[in-house]
């Protein structure tokens, strides 16, 4: 409402403004108009002075008077000896001798024949000086300006009233409709932030500017309300997953403490110790990646990275392990692939995604490591034919300390492919889950401009 | 070896100078940069231990101001800050190697080692060699006991590694970052397999175990039979 009633005052100003300058200069296009009459007419009655003689311009002065009852001019001929010799004017106004040209002077409403009804005032008026040293003076009387520039100035006071009980009017009228939803989405932005997040922006249907802007806010609202629930959720998987192997360590240092035991039975018990410290560690490292990678605020190494030849390297490095344990890796990777990003995440990403695969096939499995040039990109592909994935579990793997082996029977913290998919959005790649029947055939596809985010 | 410590955590300092003492190392400690500099620039040191974020001056820049005097003391930089790519800021500020923590403190032992020896060592040598078992670095060929063990790209590269330093405990970061050059953590340990794969090749038809397992810390290539 603040916003109308101060919109409608400016408007108000600016009108007021406007018309002022349309007064001013109608009032002076009138003074000119009037200085224009009187030298049009001055100069045709010399010239009828000259041609006609002193007989035809006395009567054309009179003649004149006869058809000029309103708007009048008033005329005055004086002979070279000062005397009257024609004119309704009494006298010649006394500070008056300016030649040929239109001067506004003093006359005093006396000066007039006529009875009274002429004001004091300026008039507009013009003497010349006839060949036989006469001189004639025409004045305008001031009446006809005033009376027009009184007319403009009612007309103005007209538009001005209507116009600024219009924009008043207007101003309710926004206040009333539009601003009064603004001040929806304004309560709507108070409960929330007093915590209400569930609280959302009513929409109109009108499909207007109102309810876009009112569905980018419930949008986005959605989005950090998602973002939210996802924090608190990984807040409280952290809580839940570091508290067990924190309290199992303390456990057993605790009842190691309870009785004497011999020298090697302490020493074992603190190499458990410090190995479930380690993975500890672990997990919090892993954590600080995925959250540093997801900040999207990477400050690291940047810049174009051999795929080609860090596939090989990390390869290698699993078909070791993988042949230990009797499974097969095949390395099918083109020469020449590179990708713009980080080389030691884009190689953590990787080694989460084939230990993985060398964790979770079988036995006498095989597992593979694909790369190839696309049109618009390169594509990783890691196969396995472990168990694979439940399509319906699909969305869930992602999420930090989500394990398909509810038991936790298979050591793993839940946090790789958290990482993978951090790591992943960082390059701007797109990961993806497929069924390799049987197994699971992860795709890592990075689009050609990789540019850091 | 003699090493400097400037490290303003007082506890941590503790444990390290406890620990490194008991491990026959002179150790001294600087709580603040400034004490550390001046420590750094007027004694001798084996090996300096530079913790990144310190009181009075920070551990880069003191860093960098003993590198500009041309002080060339090899330098571990430890740092709280885990960043994959810290550690390319503190080694390209001078620093020789890089330890995020927390860390095993047999980690730091290992690197101090590496680094102090990799000082000492001679650059041209033409051979490395190990009891009975040689590596030509020119011919890239393993022997032992003057037979030829056929060993691939990377194993030779690890071989490598391992017979520089020989002798010495080297972890399994260790061994990614410099033999592989991955400065990541894998969640199986790959190395394992590699070295089991490397042992095989070059112990299995001979008597004399050389590459000894040191459980939970790493690696020793060693002629003597006991690793420790």
């Amino acid at each position: 409402m603040r916003i109308a009633m101060r919109y409608a005052g400016f408007y108000a100003v600016l009108m007021t403004l406007g018309l002022g300058i349309l007064f001013w200069a109608s009032s002076g296009y009138v003074d000119e108009q009037i200085s224009t009459g009187l030298k049009q007419r001055m100069t045709e009655l010399l010239r009828i002075d000259g041609k006609k003689g002193r007989e035809s311009l006395i009567h054309a002065l009179n003649a004149q008077q006869a058809i000029d009852v309103k708007y009048r001019r008033y005329f005055l001929l004086l002979g070279p000896d000062n005397r009257k010799l024609a004119g309704d004017l009494k006298d010649w106004p006394p500070d008056f001798n300016s030649v040929g040209q239109v001067t506004n002077v003093w006359i005093d409403g006396r000066l007039v024949s006529d009875q009274g009804d002429e004001a004091d005032g300026y008039w507009p008026m013009i003497a010349e000086t006839l060949t036989d040293g006469s001189r004639l003076l025409l004045a305008q009387s001031l009446e006809q300006a005033e009376e027009l520039q009184e007319v403009i100035l009612y007309t103005i006071i007209l538009i001005l009233l209507v116009s600024v009980g219009l924009a008043l009017t207007m101003g309710w009228f926004i206040g009333q409709t539009l601003l009064a939803r603004i001040d929806n989405i304004n309560t709507t932005a108070q409960a929330i932030t007093s915590g209400n997040f569930s609280r959302r922006v009513p929409l109109t249907g009108r499909h207007d500017e109102f309810d876009e802007l009112a569905e980018h806010l419930n949008r986005m609202l959605m989005r950090i309300e998602q973002l939210l629930t996802g924090m608190r959720q990984v807040t409280d998987n952290i809580a839940h997953d570091l508290r067990k192997p924190l309290s199992r360590l303390r456990n057993r240092l605790e009842i190691t403490l309870l009785e004497r035991r011999d020298p090697t039975e302490y020493r074992q018990v603190m190499t458990e110790t410090i190995e479930d410290a380690d993975d500890l560690i672990r997990t919090f490292n892993a954590l600080l990646e995925i959250a540093q990678t997801e900040a999207g605020s990477f400050r690291g190494e940047w810049k174009p990275v051999d795929l080609s030849a860090l596939l090989e390297g990390l390869g290698e490095l699993y078909r070791e392990l993988a042949e230990s344990q009797g499974k097969q890796l095949i390395i099918q990777v083109q020469q020449g692939l590179s990708v713009t990003g980080n080389r030691h995440l884009l190689a953590q990403a990787i080694s989460n995604l084939l230990d993985n695969a060398v964790k979770y096939t079988r036995a006498d499995g095989q597992i593979s490591l694909q790369a190839e040039r696309l049109s618009e990109g390169v594509v990783v592909y890691i196969s396995d034919n472990g168990p694979g994935i439940p399509a319906e579990k699909s969305a869930l793997v992602w999420e930090r300390f989500f394990r398909l082996d509810a038991a936790r029977s298979t050591p793993g913290s839940g946090l790789g492919l958290s990482l993978v998919k951090a790591v992943a959005e960082l390059h701007g790649a797109s990961v993806s889950l497929q069924d390799n029947c049987p197994g699971l055939r992860v795709g890592l596809r990075f689009l050609k401009a990789v540019d850091k985010a | 070896m003699r090493i400097l410590l400037v490290e303003d955590d007082k506890q941590a300092a503790a444990y390290l100078v406890k620990g490194l003492t008991e491990c026959g190392h002179n150790v001294t400690h600087a709580a603040d940069g400034e004490i550390g500099l001046d420590l750094a620039l007027s004694e001798n040191y084996d090996v300096l231990v530079v913790d990144r974020m310190l009181p009075t001056r920070d551990g880069l820049s003191l860093i960098r101001m003993l590198r500009v005097d041309g002080n060339h003391t090899p330098i571990l930089v430890l740092s709280a800050l885990g960043e994959v790519d810290d550690r390319v800021e503190g080694l390209r500020a001078g620093g020789d190697d890089y330890l995020v923590k927390p860390y095993a403190f047999a980690e730091l032992l290992a690197r101090l080692d590496a680094l102090v020896r990799r000082r000492a060592e001679t650059p041209a040598v033409t051979h490395l060699k190990l009891a009975d078992l040689e590596l030509n670095l020119v011919s890239r060929k393993v022997t032992r006991a003057g037979c030829v063990i056929r060993l691939q790209p990377m194993e030779l590269r690890l071989l490598e590694y391992l017979l520089r330093h020989a002798g010495q405990i080297v972890t399994r970061t260790m061994l990614l970052e410099q033999v592989w050059d991955f400065h990541f953590d894998p969640q199986t340990n790959v190395v394992d397999t590699q070295i089991s794969r490397l042992r095989a090749k070059i112990e299995k038809d001979f008597d004399k175990p050389l590459l000894h397992t040191l459980r939970g810390i790493g690696y020793k290539l060693d002629a003597g039979t006991d690793a420790r």
